[in-house]
């Protein structure tokens, strides 16, 4: 098979360049013809760039001029909770490990109850139809890196819930490097079987003095009257890059609350896509996004509403403070025969500085009668009549700023049903704001 | 405990007080009346220190210290309590949370230690139960889906929490039907006391039925026109504040 792509499609940048390398050198496998689709119109279509509608407010100039190499497949030791430890083995079914997109499964004689644990690559020879049936990606803009990703990952995670599972599952996501410019393209797919429930956590660490480039891609289905609790967790250092899309598949009558927690990285960009084909569907989706320094945060959410009474809501809550930039996008289509649909997007952002920046576009679009939507979104700066009140009784303004800050940040913390979870985000969330010391004391 | 001399501020560039002079000592109930749009509430914002609106002459002192000097919050711990005519609601911050770190703010700077949290919870029902308040307020915001005459009650509750040595009640009775001017009166007149000085801004002679002034002052204009005892006020009434006015246009 040739490999090499058409002189018209040669790549561009030092980036696309890389990633070209990578693939030539990848031996072939069951998914090469997809794969080869895949990175060909990737190729063709090259990176995201600001002209792209989902990538107005993040530019990767920059990153285009470098060239990647794979992540390695081990780190030398794995702390067992990255920087934010949210849960300790008591609270949780199980701790699974990703180095680099690399599953390290517990051995097959300690099972977890309600849920079957695989690699994609044991998934390919499984039910590769099955498998297949996840890889296809769209041409979407914001399906750039999924392509990217179908092509080139080399394994992943492939989870079956097929029970209730009473406590919340940890993915631990490892992101590390011995040099720069290196890339991993972390891959899971998430079954939830009709009647199932369960929590998932992914939370996404780097470690040591090296970070790749981190582009993962996920997809959840949930079948009939499933019910799920999906957190993705960023809160790795100012030299990570994250480039993460997750869609998601509802059955009938199923429910997902899905949480996207954005507390660290340099560079995260999160794309979520979610399909309520069926009746009944419904989707709550929650984004606390919080810029600082001079961080980069671009979220987008994507929610169509394809069968009729299904519901989604979407909680968004920005902060931006030093220079630092937050990006949410978020659009709703009801597709025509979605009749009594019901959608509510509220994204409310916070600008601690002057010189921070926060763009919020809620967009709807409506095919079909009957259905009742709405959507706000605000932007500004701390209240100044909640701030005077809470002077005026005596309280220093550092503690009464901060306070504010996270009663801003209430409507998405008090969503979340894992309470060791949403403690540790919290810490996490306050050691971020000044005088630390007294908020600890309100929560 | 309070003298303002010659007062003049300004809000959005407009001229609202015009020299304001106000004394006030320990153990007084004093009443600010006036039309609506006199400067009432403008100086109720500017002794407890608000930011955007600008003193552009005279002078302020609390206890003999330059109020003016002091940032709000400083204020608040010298001993000067406002209650608030639209008290704001803080959604996500819990109103009893908001009270203990005022309380500990308070004993802070009067170097004492932070308060016992079993003592705090009994003085705050102690002072719930005054008030008439049922348990929610416990849990609920600051203000958060309060009535009006809830908002109320919780800033007097505020004040006999925080035991200020000069109150200035902004309103406090607008809004309230007779019951709750009953109870919000009751809750004012437990903190009197020949330390403390408390000062009404009101609208109406309604709530000096209940809460007996030592002095009323007539602000119109952005200053005091009139001042005496309390039965100034139920003359304003009988008469309207076109008579004060007139009087001065006279």
């Amino acid at each position: 098979m040739n490999r090499a792509p058409q002189s018209s499609a040669l790549p561009q940048s030092a980036a696309l360049r890389s990633f070209a390398a990578q693939w030539q050198k990848r031996p072939p496998d069951s998914l090469s013809p997809l794969r080869d689709a895949a990175m060909r119109r990737f190729l063709e279509l090259g990176l995201p760039t600001t002209h792209d509608e989902t990538w107005r407010y993040t530019n990767l100039r920059a990153l285009a001029a470098h060239s990647f190499v794979d992540a390695p497949r081990a780190a030398a030791a794995v702390e067992p909770h990255g920087s934010l430890p949210l849960l300790d083995a008591s609270d949780r079914a199980a701790c699974l490990t990703l180095i680099n997109g690399y599953p390290s499964l517990p051995p097959s004689n300690e099972g977890i109850d309600g849920i079957e644990i695989n690699t994609i690559r044991e998934l390919s020879n499984l039910d590769p139809q099955r498998l297949q049936h996840y890889l296809s990606a769209s041409d979407a803009d914001q399906q750039r890196w999924v392509l990217l990703n179908t092509a080139l990952f080399v394994d992943g995670l492939y989870l079956k819930i097929t029970g209730k599972v009473a406590k919340p599952l940890l993915i631990l996501h490892v992101a590390t490097a011995d040099g720069a410019d290196a890339i991993a393209y972390p891959r899971i797919i998430i079954e939830a079987a009709p009647g199932s429930a369960a929590t998932i956590i992914e939370q996404h660490v780097a470690q040591g003095a090296h970070t790749p480039l981190n582009n993962s891609s996920a997809h959840i289905a949930l079948g009939r009257h499933a019910q799920l609790e999906h957190y993705r967790v960023y809160a790795s250092g100012a030299g990570a890059t994250h480039f993460d899309s997750l869609d998601i598949r509802q059955d009938h009558g199923s429910r997902c609350r899905q949480f996207t927690i954005v507390l660290g990285g340099g560079l995260v960009r999160t794309a979520l896509e979610a399909r309520l084909d069926k009746p009944g569907a419904s989707l709550d989706s929650y984004s606390l996004l919080v810029g600082h320094e001079d961080r980069h945060v671009d979220c987008v959410n994507i929610v169509t509403h394809g069968a009729p009474d299904t519901g989604s809501h979407q909680t968004a809550r920005a902060i931006a403070g030093g220079t630092s930039r937050v990006v949410f996008n978020s659009q709703v289509i009801v597709d025509a025969g979605a009749v009594h649909a019901q959608s509510q997007q509220s994204c409310r952002g916070l600008l601690l500085s002057p010189t921070a920046e926060i763009d919020t576009r809620p967009q709807l679009e409506i095919h079909a009668d009957e259905v009742k939507c709405a959507h706000g979104a605000t932007t500004g700066r701390l209240d100044p009549d909640m701030l005077f009140y809470m002077l005026s009784r005596g309280l220093d303004r550092t503690t009464a700023q901060s306070l504010l800050v996270y009663a801003f940040l209430a409507d998405v913390l008090t969503g979340m049903s894992v309470a060791p979870a949403r403690a540790a985000i919290e810490s996490a969330l306050i050691a971020q704001l000044p005088d630390s010391q007294t908020l600890r004391k309100f929560r | 405990m309070l003298k303002i001399t010659g007062l003049s501020a300004r809000v959005a560039g407009k001229d609202i007080l015009k020299g304001v002079d106000l004394t006030v000592r320990a153990g007084e109930v004093h009443a600010i009346m006036g039309p609506n749009g006199s400067g009432k509430s403008t100086l109720a914002q500017v002794l407890a220190g608000r930011e955007d609106y600008e003193v552009t002459a005279g002078s302020a002192t609390f206890e003999g210290r330059d109020l003016l000097a002091l940032a709000p919050e400083e204020r608040a711990r010298a001993g000067l309590f406002l209650g608030f005519q639209y008290p704001v609601e803080i959604p996500g911050v819990n109103n009893v949370y908001l009270l203990k770190a005022a309380l500990n703010a308070k004993r802070k700077a009067a170097g004492e230690p932070e308060v016992d949290a079993y003592e705090f919870l009994a003085l705050i029902r102690q002072k719930m139960k005054l008030m008439q308040m049922s348990d929610s307020f416990l849990t609920r915001g600051v203000n958060e889906g309060f009535s009006g005459g809830e908002k109320k009650r919780n800033e007097v509750l505020q004040m006999l929490v925080l035991e200020p040595k000069l109150a200035i009640l902004d309103e406090t009775d607008s809004g309230l039907d007779i019951d709750a001017l009953k109870v919000v009166s009751a809750g004012v007149n437990s903190l009197r006391d020949p330390k403390r000085a408390v000062v009404l801004v009101t609208h109406y002679q309604r709530l000096l039925d209940y809460i007996v002034p030592d002095q009323v002052h007539v602000l119109s204009g952005g200053r005091i026109l009139k001042s005496g005892d309390s039965s100034l006020a139920k003359e304003l009434e009988r008469r309207g504040y076109d008579w004060v006015q007139g009087a001065e246009v006279a």
